[in-house]
């Protein structure tokens, strides 16, 4: 598969090069120069944009790329499911069959488990992709699983035995793809769903549900009476060049990098950051052109290499001249377990980025 | 996602498997069917692999976990087994209208026969079929030494004839967690596509850096005797034979090169998840071991009689065991 054209950039072998070795230094000299290897792009935030949605965020950043995220919720029957030892009568065609009232009375302390994946629903949307282009898959999977791997969440959609929330979160990217969106999306969506607010439940236990309509009595999803909850999960991006580790890098910079990880954390109050999903992306440098050197090239006086066995060998000694030949290979591990300590670690990036978002919320 | 408008399809909700009488009657009969993990946290499940297998691709593969069997008494069988067939077609010119491309490109394709799990897969390729052929081109784009094939194109098709489950069949009538994340069977089969693949890649005679092969690695919690048991990082591990998997890792390990060109981890593995991320490398280069012996074996298969130094050595695998997977 060609990758997106609009993540490929048009840069010279040499200026791949200048690059590559301008990120490899220690310190690091970063495309933005003031910047360090932990540092973010400047982004503008704001919450509760959408009147009509139960949660929504907008964050823009310094570069142009801007994301819209909308969370509705919605009622939904739940399905039946036979329960072993209960002496379900099945009645005609899959009707419901109500539980008997005594093991009902300990069900509304007890939603933990209850919870099931299809509950919650995302959608990307990137503009000039098909919705079933592997960039937004790929978008979307990683959201819906950082989204569900802790199980909290999908409990609190529970309301009783026949009956649940369903979270539909719509992710929209409103700008043309100006760099790897992952973790602008990721962010626009912590920040809606930290807004989230749920009608408060008015009637008990297995009735048909019925909510208070005053949108002041609401419940929030991720509340600050729940301050024991963890935060939904935030994922960074970081990059290895060298043995150097950049987060959030721009396009050019990925242009260049070995590898590139995303990493999703969330953190809750007495614990510190805890990593729950891990993915290797693609990183586009794979798919820039060679260099050719001046001593293969004979309009710089170099000499062209006779056969192809002979520009292969040629190629392959190329490796520390300089010259930009796109980078092979993986991750070495211990780079890999580097990345993953910035990021949990006491005041380290996960943390910073999630305090960062929380006072957007308050201000 | 597009709906499939050429064939008649059953109701979007899937087919549920009956629900047996006995099940719902005796409450004891369903917890007793629950398999159990009988191999050590750090034993595979054995491997079958070969290559060369469809005659018009330029390289193929196949791979399959069998089932272990055990006495059961009930119709439906306590665990899932993994069949993965592997086509590579290319490396071919690509077509005039496509740009100009310095490298070789990679498209990989991975599909679910429409029977390879308990519910029906539809024809058209899902989200997670898409995820997991996303996943898989990471695996293998850093392998493939691209630029010495520029303008042309190299296809890797990749169809699961069987797949690991989630989670036990029985879970869904107990009502059990289910896994915090779900989804833990996509992981093995992501593990198998690999080691396949790179199979398949090799019998095709691309260049390689090095071979890849996949690993899975999880944390697990089981019950004893109505107790929660202490957590445990177990190596390849079936899903159907745990209660409760807390998180899980695949890697796409490159052994010579001590490299990782894929890694997915998901779940709260409670501790910081170097200690997966390292049993996932020790049960890829278990793989590894397998996939080295059927690619040599296939080398000397093709060049047997042109050589005269393979002349000798044709009869090697009837010479040598069969490598036997531990960690």
């Amino acid at each position: 598969m060609a990758p997106p054209p609009s993540l490929q950039v048009n840069l010279s072998p040499a200026e791949l090069s200048f690059i590559r070795s301008s990120l490899a230094q220690t310190p690091p000299i970063r495309l933005d120069h003031a910047k360090g290897p932990k540092d973010f792009r400047s982004m503008r935030a704001e919450c509760d944009v959408l009147p009509g949605a139960n949660g929504s965020a907008r964050i823009a950043l310094e570069d142009g790329t801007e994301a819209l995220v909308g969370v509705k919720a919605e009622v939904e029957k739940s399905q039946w499911r036979p329960v072993p030892g209960e002496s379900a009568r099945l009645t005609a065609a899959g009707e419901v069959t109500m539980l008997d009232v005594d093991d009902a009375a300990d069900k509304d302390e007890n939603t933990k488990g209850k919870g099931q994946n299809s509950w919650v629903e995302i959608s990307v949307e990137v503009p000039g992709f098909r919705d079933d282009d592997a960039l937004p898959v790929f978008l979307a999977a990683m959201l819906t699983e950082t989204l569900l791997a802790s199980g909290e969440l999908k409990d609190r959609l529970y309301i009783n035995n026949r009956f649940h929330w369903k979270l539909y979160v719509d992710v929209l990217l409103l700008s043309p793809l100006l760099s790897y969106p992952l973790s602008l999306l990721s962010m626009t969506t912590h920040l809606a769903l930290l807004t989230t607010r749920l009608p408060a439940l008015k009637s008990e236990k297995d009735e048909d549900p019925l909510f208070d309509d005053d949108w002041d009595a609401s419940v929030q999803l991720y509340g600050k009476e729940r301050q024991q909850i963890e935060k939904p999960p935030v994922i960074v991006l970081a990059m290895a060049v060298g043995s150097n580790i950049i987060f959030d890098p721009s396009k050019e910079e990925l242009a260049v990098a070995d590898a590139v990880l995303a990493v999703a954390c969330t953190t809750s109050a007495n614990s510190g950051g805890r990593i729950v999903s891990i993915r290797t992306v693609d990183p586009p440098s794979h798919l820039t052109p060679p260099g050719v050197p001046n001593a293969m090239n004979s309009a710089t006086g170099g000499k062209v290499p006779t056969s192809s066995a002979d520009a292969l060998t040629q190629r392959e000694l190329l490796s520390n001249s300089g010259v930009w030949t796109p980078p092979r290979g993986g991750m070495k591990r211990s780079l890999l377990s580097g990345i993953v300590k910035m990021v949990v670690e006491k005041g380290g990036v996960a943390e910073e980025v999630i305090e960062a978002l929380q006072r957007v919320e308050i201000g | 996602m597009i709906d499939d408008r050429r064939r008649i399809n059953p109701p979007s909700g899937g087919t549920s498997a009956p629900v047996f009488a006995r099940t719902v009657k005796e409450p004891e009969y369903l917890p007793s069917l629950r398999p159990t993990r009988e191999r050590g946290p750090n034993d595979l499940r054995k491997i079958f692999l070969q290559t060369g297998i469809v005659p018009s691709a330029s390289g193929s593969a196949y791979l399959e976990i069998p089932i272990t069997q055990s006495k059961t008494t009930s119709l439906i069988p306590p665990r899932s087994s993994l069949k993965i067939a592997c086509a590579v077609h290319g490396p071919k010119p690509l077509p005039r209208s496509a740009p100009f491309s310095p490298h070789l490109l990679l498209t990989t394709t991975v599909k679910f026969a429409p029977f390879a799990t308990r519910n029906r897969r539809g024809y058209i390729r899902d989200s997670a079929e898409r995820d997991l052929g996303v996943h898989l081109e990471t695996a293998l784009r850093g392998v493939l030494i691209g630029e010495r094939w520029p303008k042309s194109g190299v296809e890797v098709i990749v169809t699961i004839i069987e797949g690991d489950e989630d989670a036990w069949w029985g879970d869904s009538f107990e009502g059990g967690r289910g896994g915090a994340g779900g989804g833990w069977g996509l992981l093995n089969v992501l593990a198998g596509c690999i080691t396949v693949a790179s199979a398949a890649i090799a019998d095709a005679e691309i260049d390689c850096v090095d071979m890849v092969s996949g690993g899975v690695a999880a944390v697990v919690q089981d019950q004893e005797n109505g107790k929660e048991a202490s957590r445990l990082v177990v190596m390849d591990p079936c899903p159907s034979e745990h209660r409760d998997i807390l998180a899980a890792c695949v890697v796409g390990y490159l052994p010579s090169r001590d490299e990782i060109t894929e890694l997915w981890f998901k779940g709260d593995a409670g501790a910081p998840p170097e200690e997966l991320i390292e049993k996932a490398t020790h049960a890829a280069a278990a793989s590894m071991s397998v996939l080295r012996e059927v690619v040599l074996e296939a080398v000397q298969a093709k060049f047997q009689g042109q050589l005269p130094e393979f002349k000798g050595k044709s009869k090697r695998k009837n010479d040598q065991p069969d490598v036997e997977m531990t960690g």
